[in-house]
């Protein structure tokens, strides 16, 4: 039997253990190749993923004095006497730049802006696919957050919103704050707001599998860097009381008495502040110690397979929750912390149940985002998005191995797109106001144009099937 | 919370604070490099200081566990006037009492002991570069007197 069909065979059986280990590790291995061959070969096929389409008919040359000059002036001098109806003549109530310095791509590293262009081309492509947004992928040159920001501020006039990606923690933090604050279209961070987003629908799922209210849950957060630090914000923000959650990174339990502490006054005050808002009890020592009688272990911290042990997790309550969301290898896989007694297992990979994946959350944040011409995106919009995205689940039937729709599931988009939208009204941040119903044909439109654009251009013969 | 004299039972808590200072201090310039056996040096120092006459070593206290640590002595100005100077050499509170007016406390006692002890103008040393400590001064009326400049290996 191939290695992949043995350690399938694996996972369905339940019966994964410590030596089902090594098939799976080739097996994981030949699944990860088969995908770069192809990334490779595709990409020189295609010459990149995305491009512009036109939006408008050109009957003849002669709509060139429509679309361009002498017509186009009359747009240009509307939107200077009102500068808001650019979300009205042109197409930027529907375009979002996906912006990085490069600096923490995936888990590669910082390979540079120019290594970071297909995968934010790859993320242009989920968004126009799942949520019929026109995003631009644009990895910049910018030294630092001063930087950076200067850059992405500069190209408000042109965008609906912006999607920060793969940036370094802490700058991340310190731009996307400042982002948020300077700017009036929303500015999103995926890396903090959209894993901690679908983490947290994630884990209102498990938490009703296991009889379980997040008001009293204890909570360890394994890996302080940006997931982690929206993550318990969100949490805190949904009705989680800080006291009850840990923060664990590489040098043990965050606690104020660490003596690092000042370092992060000055290097990373967010992380000081968790050191300060989070572990009411004060606890000290190492990731097992912060284990001991917590319900749910939420880590984004390193590449696994044994970035956590089977005896770190055997220490927890029971009916433990646990997420490994590091990505490709979870920093432990769901076989051993099943064997070691974990009830509700989430990674990031899509061959396992359960997957915590952003894509269920930023097309549908954006799409909904867009269509109310939101000027920012809050958290509450965010635990909406989340609370939806969980209710969908529920619809379906949730269970040990199904906590979450999958990204198949389209019809999940249009439905959070909603509430997104919605919560920006009630929240004043809507520059556009429409009913639920209005929102959702809103974002039921685009999303169909997208795939009917797609469908189009493929029977069409201009995209085609790439070769074997 | 309780701000005393320090005793000689609390110096091992304070030597730590006082560590801290020092450790923090060098995230601002390598010129603050800790020695391995600051804290021993702490310790004796601080014990010295605590018999020694000038001296002036407060604790804010939660309980029994000391949180603050304020240590001032008083100098003479041998050129100017005014000629006594109450100085501020270490000032330390644990991160989860910050702002919540303790330092103000701390520093309003000792301006008040140190005037006692004869002080004219209260003093106060910080990094150049720790823009949180020379806020925390400016904010309170002190203005910045005298900048050291340093090079070394």
């Amino acid at each position: 039997m191939n290695p992949e069909k043995e350690r399938q065979r694996a996972v369905h059986s339940g019966v994964e253990g410590a030596s089902a280990r090594k098939p799976e590790l080739e097996a994981d291995q030949a699944h990860e190749d088969e995908p770069s061959r192809k990334a490779l070969a595709y990409s020189k096929f295609y010459g990149g993923k995305v491009g512009f389409a036109p939006k408008v008919p050109v009957r003849s040359l002669q709509d060139f004095s429509i679309w361009y000059t002498p017509g186009v002036a009359a747009v240009s001098k509307a939107i200077e006497a009102d500068p808001g109806l650019s979300f009205e003549y042109t197409g930027r109530w529907n375009t979002i730049a996906i912006v990085t310095d490069g600096t923490r791509v995936l888990g590669l590293g910082n390979i540079g802006p120019e290594g970071a262009l297909p995968v934010m081309e790859g993320k242009a492509l989920i968004y126009n696919y799942l949520g019929g947004v026109n995003a631009l992928p644009l990895p910049v040159r910018a030294k630092s957050a001063d930087e950076l920001v200067s850059i992405v501020k500069a190209m408000e006039p042109s965008l609906g919103g912006v999607n920060l990606e793969d940036i370094e923690s802490p700058k991340c933090f310190d731009v996307l704050d400042r982002l948020r604050r300077e700017m009036s279209v929303p500015v999103w961070h995926d890396d903090q707001q959209g894993t901690a987003g679908v983490t947290l629908a994630a884990l209102f799922n498990a938490l009703e599998v296991t009889g379980r209210e997040l008001r009293g849950t204890r909570i360890v957060l394994y890996g302080a860097g940006a997931a982690n630090v929206a993550a318990e914000r969100l949490l805190v923000e949904a009705g989680a009381d800080p006291r009850d959650i840990v923060v664990v990174d590489s040098k043990g339990i965050l606690h104020p008495e660490r003596d690092d502490i000042d370092q992060l006054m000055l290097k990373n005050k967010w992380k000081y502040e968790l050191a300060i808002r989070t572990n009411g009890d004060r606890a000290k020592g190492t990731l097992k110690d912060a284990l001991k009688g917590a319900d749910v272990l939420v880590a984004a911290a390193r590449q696994g397979p044994d970035a956590i042990k089977p005896d770190e997790v055997a220490v927890m309550n029971k009916r433990a929750i646990a997420f490994f969301l590091a990505n490709p290898v979870p920093e432990m896989f769901p076989d051993a912390a099943r064997a070691a007694g974990v009830e509700v297992v989430a990674t990031g990979r899509s061959d396992f149940p359960n997957q915590v994946n952003n894509s269920l959350l930023f097309p549908a944040i954006f799409r909904g985002a867009l269509d109310v011409r939101a000027k920012t995106i809050t958290d509450s919009m965010v635990i909406e998005a989340a609370t939806e995205l969980a209710s969908f689940a529920r619809e379906k039937g949730i269970g040990k191995e199904y906590i979450l729709p999958t990204m198949v599931q389209w019809e999940v988009y249009p439905r959070v797109a909603t509430k997104v939208g919605q919560a920006a009204i009630r929240e004043g941040v809507a520059r556009k106001r429409m009913s639920a119903k209005e929102s959702m044909q809103a974002a039921m439109a685009t999303i169909e144009m997208s795939r009917k654009v797609m469908n189009t251009l493929r029977d069409g013969g201009v995209i085609v099937d790439p070769p074997e | 919370m309780v701000i005393r004299h320090a005793r000689a039972d609390d110096v091992e808590a304070i030597s730590d604070l006082i560590v801290r200072t020092k450790r923090l201090n060098n995230e601002f310039d390598p010129l603050f490099a800790v020695a391995p056996d600051a804290k021993e040096r702490a310790e004796k120092y601080l014990r010295t200081s605590l018999a020694a006459p000038g001296h002036l070593l407060l604790v804010a206290l939660e309980g029994k566990k000391v949180v603050g640590v304020l240590k001032a002595e008083m100098r003479e100005r041998i050129f100017y006037e005014p000629r006594n100077e109450g100085r501020i050499t270490d000032f330390y509170i644990m991160p989860e009492h910050r702002r919540k007016a303790l330092g103000d406390e701390m520093i309003q006692q000792a301006a008040a002991e140190l005037k006692s002890m004869g002080a004219e103008i209260v003093v106060a040393d910080v990094p150049a570069q720790n823009e949180i400590a020379n806020r925390f001064y400016v904010k309170r009326g002190f203005r910045a007197l005298i900048n050291q400049f340093a090079k070394g290996p």
